[in-house]
């Protein structure tokens, strides 16, 4: 049998026999109080993937509090008014002065930053330019703090998990939702609800300025001290016009620089309320013990009013080309982003399926630009689809003695031939046949299915986790051309050009003029 | 012969759950009551199979999806090359995935593997190789087939190979580009010294690699002898037998002789501060990692030590570290302290943070104050519960999956791993005493002997915090003074006289 009568058989076979079985069933109920339960018992080894979700994100800030969202999810950690402190009274009482405190402190911040303003003043960090009240504020503000510190039971939110065997405990922030996790030992289920609930209902947000820090390092972390971080910051900022989606999840600098504790909790109230929130358990459990558990514990979480409406702030259409060129200690690279559509756009499954078509060792840009062409080292597409709004985009590495251009080039070739020619249905149907394998694989994970199912429902509902691979099944050629003619337009296009700043080497390598012939992998 | 469900003979005791109808909460999680939990570990000479290859395969059932994974380890890696042929063992292994079989040309087994939506990949480290096969059950024997057919015959089609050289020869100009990068190459560099783990790959060691090279290792490697397999999900373990047996019952390499044994670092770390100075570009926060060479996976006092670095900074926010570096005084988004027991040879202590550059002094002195306190008195009850419970309640979690359990056993036959670990993994767990953390903070903690590594901007990082006079790297650094790292030109690798 020749190769290709080999694959013709297994294709008609996968076509011929759909797989069956693939398809999540979950049992959901909500509480009087609005809150929503997505329960998925599956028999297994003892223990339960258990997570909520609060569907609210960084797009639902304002600007002068951007980062509060992620700001609060650290702040969701350090206790309650049970779990955390020896003296819940003398704890309150130091975080008001603290906060009158701080509030001074701000007051003498304002005026450096007044004078900095004006060039007056370098480094507003810097002792010597401060004054002596400023000075003495700060030192009663750490005398309450060490006070404070004695009172402390030190991150018993997490010693109390760690001691019963929680595993893998975290949080996430993004553009449209925070969520929080754990896995707990099925014996062991009751100890979630019971800390959940109270961090939702009795939360403090104590060492609220130190945690503040702790972000401004995790900013210093992931954004100013990368290679590219600050330029990816700029190409957000400047493809987003109008829409929140263009400022960091993690927050300007000034920003978390200057956000309060009230501010804090204001975004739980107006966020937090239960039915804003949806939790999913994932694992060995009983349905009708995790439902009786779920109304005793969540219960008595109290609705604070409607959900907020949509965001109100959407992006304007683009009006035409937009372009960014850095220079950075990175590879030469180019990226081509175009506005689309959100996640539960019709028009979604279509570019899925276009950009699985272009990536991976068999896809369009890596057998055009990496092994035919050579212009590239590396190349990929990914979508992005939000709640309110979405993109699309391709990107590629330069080949040694090729130019940025030249990959923006070819990858804009290739989305042409997408406009003009209809994928092959050998090519459309590998896709999917990927795609049917996925929804075997991504069932392999308790944990990675308790985060799909409070995603899917964060940003539609959890029941799309099966619509969208009909969806997929579904899509034809002629879906892929429509949908690359109408959104892969000249005027719709922000590209991206970085070019290589040789910084780190020998002497003297320091500050070179930047220029685009400065660019070049290898010598 | 009958299927094992592992799941059904490792989940044990089943425990009674019942709504309750009364809704007053208990006041403090100490007062919740819960449920017995019973696991018993599973036992490996319950999928353990000789095959007629004489190499050894695990092999557990779990049919709840139509899914088989495949994975296999020998010894084979780049332990065994000269220094001038760095980033040939990997090659070797990716190019086995990436270049074809002897007749199928690289491109068509690609897409042959992409339309069945089967994922294989092959690997070759520093001490072993790997390779996998994932495929829906229905296209076990196309799979498998590839699979061998790269395992068998690799192709190592040359133009492939020089488009990976490009991709590496372009990623290796750009190694100075990263402050971890950076840290974690210089830290290796101080701790090992001279040795095969900390050898790097040059442009002249790439461009020196060949088709001829390639098939060198793979035909002194790949001997069926020397495989290791597990395999887990959907299939008969009869059945999957028969299949191995089959395919690797002839044309395959046979390597002359075993592989050679694997060398311990012999370098002895001279302790001090060392700076690499990456102000090439404005860096607002540096990276320091400090340690010393640590102990042996069969070290008696491997589970003392383990607990004592879960107290130390091992444990997230429930370790010292974390609460005094970031709780605390929120000088970093991370701070840690990792103490890894070495498979073949000593590991390495480490512990460090990333810190603005005014404050990494300060934060750094607080991680020196916490390991000298580890040995000067007893860890409290709780924590000393806490870190040990952890360890005793996640149990269950490192069997939770078929191919957790096949790859763990196969790779602790692989490794040597004494027989009764598992077994014995809580109780010894469990029997560590807070005088046991404590002598194993004073016999296996040096801080007196520690290197310490910042990479960063570095006159800032020595300027220190004008808030902070009291923190200085100089202090830390006594009589040895603080030296300077220079970054090595990233294609030679050669290192500038500082």
């Amino acid at each position: 049998m020749t190769n290709r009568m080999a694959r013709a058989l297994l294709g008609a076979l996968l076509l011929a026999a759909p797989l069956a079985g693939q398809r999540v069933e979950v049992e959901e109920f909500t509480l009087g109080n609005g809150m929503t339960f997505l329960l998925l018992p599956q028999r297994g080894d003892p223990n339960v993937a258990a997570g909520w979700i609060a569907k609210f994100g960084s797009v639902n800030e304002r600007p002068g509090a951007t980062g509060v969202a992620h700001l609060f999810e650290h702040m969701m950690f350090k206790g309650t008014k049970t779990i955390g402190t020896k003296d819940i009274q003398r704890d309150s009482e130091i975080i008001a002065e603290l906060d009158g405190l701080r509030d001074e402190i701000q007051a003498e911040r304002a005026v450096l930053l007044e004078k900095q303003r004006r060039g007056l003043v370098d480094d507003i960090a810097d002792p010597a330019q401060r004054t002596a009240e400023h000075s003495a504020l700060l030192e009663r503000f750490n005398e309450l703090l060490a006070e404070q510190r004695e009172l402390i039971v030190k991150d018993e939110f997490s010693q109390i998990y760690t001691t019963n065997g929680g595993s893998g405990m975290n949080a996430g922030t993004t553009s449209d939702f925070t969520i929080y996790f754990i896995n707990v030992p099925s014996n062991k289920l009751e100890l979630w609800f019971w800390m959940e609930s109270d961090r939702l209902t009795n939360p403090v947000f104590r060492e609220f300025y130190a945690e503040r820090d702790v972000v401004r390092e995790e900013r210093r972390l992931r954004t100013d001290s990368t290679p590219t971080g600050k330029l990816n910051e700029q190409l957000e900022a400047m493809f987003w016009v109008s829409s929140p989606y263009g400022w960091p999840v993690i927050g300007w600098p000034s920003d978390l620089d200057a956000i309060t504790r009230a501010e804090a909790m204001e975004y739980f109230d107006r966020y937090y309320s239960p039915n804003n929130l949806v939790a999913s358990l994932v694992g060995d459990f009983d349905v009708e013990y995790v439902k009786g558990l779920a109304s005793k514990y969540f219960g008595r979480l109290e609705r604070r009013g409607p959900a907020p409406g949509a965001v109100r702030t959407r992006e304007v259409p683009q009006q035409a080309e937009q372009r960014l060129t850095g220079h950075a200690e990175t590879r030469p690279q180019a990226t081509i982003r175009f506005h689309t559509v959100p996640d539960a756009h019709v028009d979604e499954p279509a570019l899925i399926v276009l950009s699985a078509v272009l990536n991976g060792r068999t896809g369009r840009l890596y057998k055009s630009l990496v092994l035919e062409q050579q212009v590239a080292v590396q190349a990929g597409a990914g979508v992005d689809g939000r709640k309110y709004d979405g993109s699309f985009q391709v990107s590629g590495v330069a080949a040694p003695g090729r130019t940025p251009e030249d990959v923006e080039a070819a990858l804009l070739e290739e989305l042409d031939l997408l406009a003009r020619e209809p994928v092959g249905e050998r090519e459309l149907q590998k896709v999917k046949n990927q795609q049917l394998a996925g929804d075997f694989r991504k069932l392999q994970s308790k944990f990675g299915l308790m985060l799909q199912l409070l995603t899917y429902e964060a940003l539609g509902e959890w029941s799309n986790i099966n619509a969208f691979s009909d969806r997929i099944q579904a899509v034809t050629p002629a879906d892929i051309q429509r949908v690359a003619k109408k959104y892969f337009t000249d005027t719709n296009r922000t590209v991206a050009l970085y070019f290589t700043k040789e910084g780190a080497g020998p002497p003297g390598g320091g500050r070179r003029r930047p220029g685009p012939a400065s660019q070049g992998g290898a010598r | 012969m009958k299927r094992r469900d592992w799941l059904k003979a490792a989940v044990g005791g089943a425990f009674a759950q019942a709504a309750s109808g009364q809704q007053s909460l208990p006041g403090h999680p100490r007062d919740l009551v819960f449920p017995e939990l019973e696991f018993e570990a599973p036992d490996p000479s319950a999928y353990r199979r000789e095959l007629a290859s004489g190499s050894v395969a695990y092999l557990v059932e779990d049919h709840q999806l139509p899914l088989v994974s495949l994975s296999l380890t020998l010894r084979a890696g780049s332990y065994q090359l000269p220094p001038d042929q760095a980033g040939l063992a990997s090659f070797t292994g990716s190019q086995m995935r990436a270049g074809g079989t002897a007749t199928r040309s690289a491109a068509d087994f690609d897409e042959e593997a992409a339309f069945l939506a089967t994922q294989l990949g092959a690997s070759i480290g520093s001490t072993s190789a790997q390779a996998s096969v994932n495929c829906l059950t229905q296209n076990l024997d196309a799979s498998l087939d590839l699979f061998f057919d790269m395992l068998q015959n690799p192709g190592f089609d040359g133009d492939r190979l020089e488009i990976a050289r490009a991709r590496t020869l372009q990623g290796l100009s750009r190694r100075n580009d990263r402050l971890d990068g950076i840290l974690r190459r210089e830290f290796q560099r101080l701790v090992r010294g001279t040795h095969f783990s900390t050898v790097q790959t040059t442009q002249a060691s790439v461009e020196a690699i060949s088709r001829d090279a390639m098939r060198g290792l793979h035909g002194g490697s790949f001997d069926p002898r020397r495989m290791y397999f597990s395999v887990a999900g959907d299939f008969d373990t009869d059945d999957m037998v028969r299949r191995l047996d089959r395919a690797l019952a002839g044309g395959w390499p046979a390597a002359n002789e075993s592989p050679p044994a694997i060398p311990a670092p012999t370098h002895e770390p001279r302790p001090g501060v060392y700076v690499v100075d990456k102000s090439s570009r404005e860096v607002n926060q540096s990276h320091v990692r400090l340690g010393h060479v640590g102990i042996q996976r069969d070290h008696p006092d491997v589970f003392k030590v383990g607990i004592m670095n879960s107290v130390l900074g091992g444990g997230g926010f429930t370790s010292r570290i974390m609460t005094r570096i970031r709780s605390d005084e929120g000088l970093a988004y991370s701070a840690y302290s990792r103490y890894q027991p070495g498979t073949y040879y000593p590991g390495t202590f480490s512990a460090g943070f990333q810190s603005r550059n005014a404050t990494c002094a300060q934060a750094a002195a607080i991680l020196l104050e916490e390991i000298r306190r580890m040995q000067e008195g007893k860890v409290t009850a709780q924590e000393l519960d806490t870190a040990k419970n952890y360890q005793v309640e996640i149990f269950p979690r490192f069997f939770a999956t078929a191919g957790q359990v096949a790859g763990t056993f196969a790779g602790d036959e692989f490794t040597g791993r004494e027989k009764d670990y598992w077994k014995t993994y809580r109780e010894r767990m469990t029997d560590v005493s807070a005088d046991d953390v404590l002598d194993a903070a004073q016999n296996h903690l040096h801080p007196d002997r520690v290197v310490v590594l910042v990479v960063g901007a570095k006159d800032a990082v020595l300027a220190g915090n004008p808030d902070r006079p009291g923190f200085s790297f100089e202090s830390l650094a006594g009589d040895g003074g603080i030296q300077s790292i220079p970054l090595p030109d990233p294609l030679t690798m050669e290192y500038p006289e500082a």
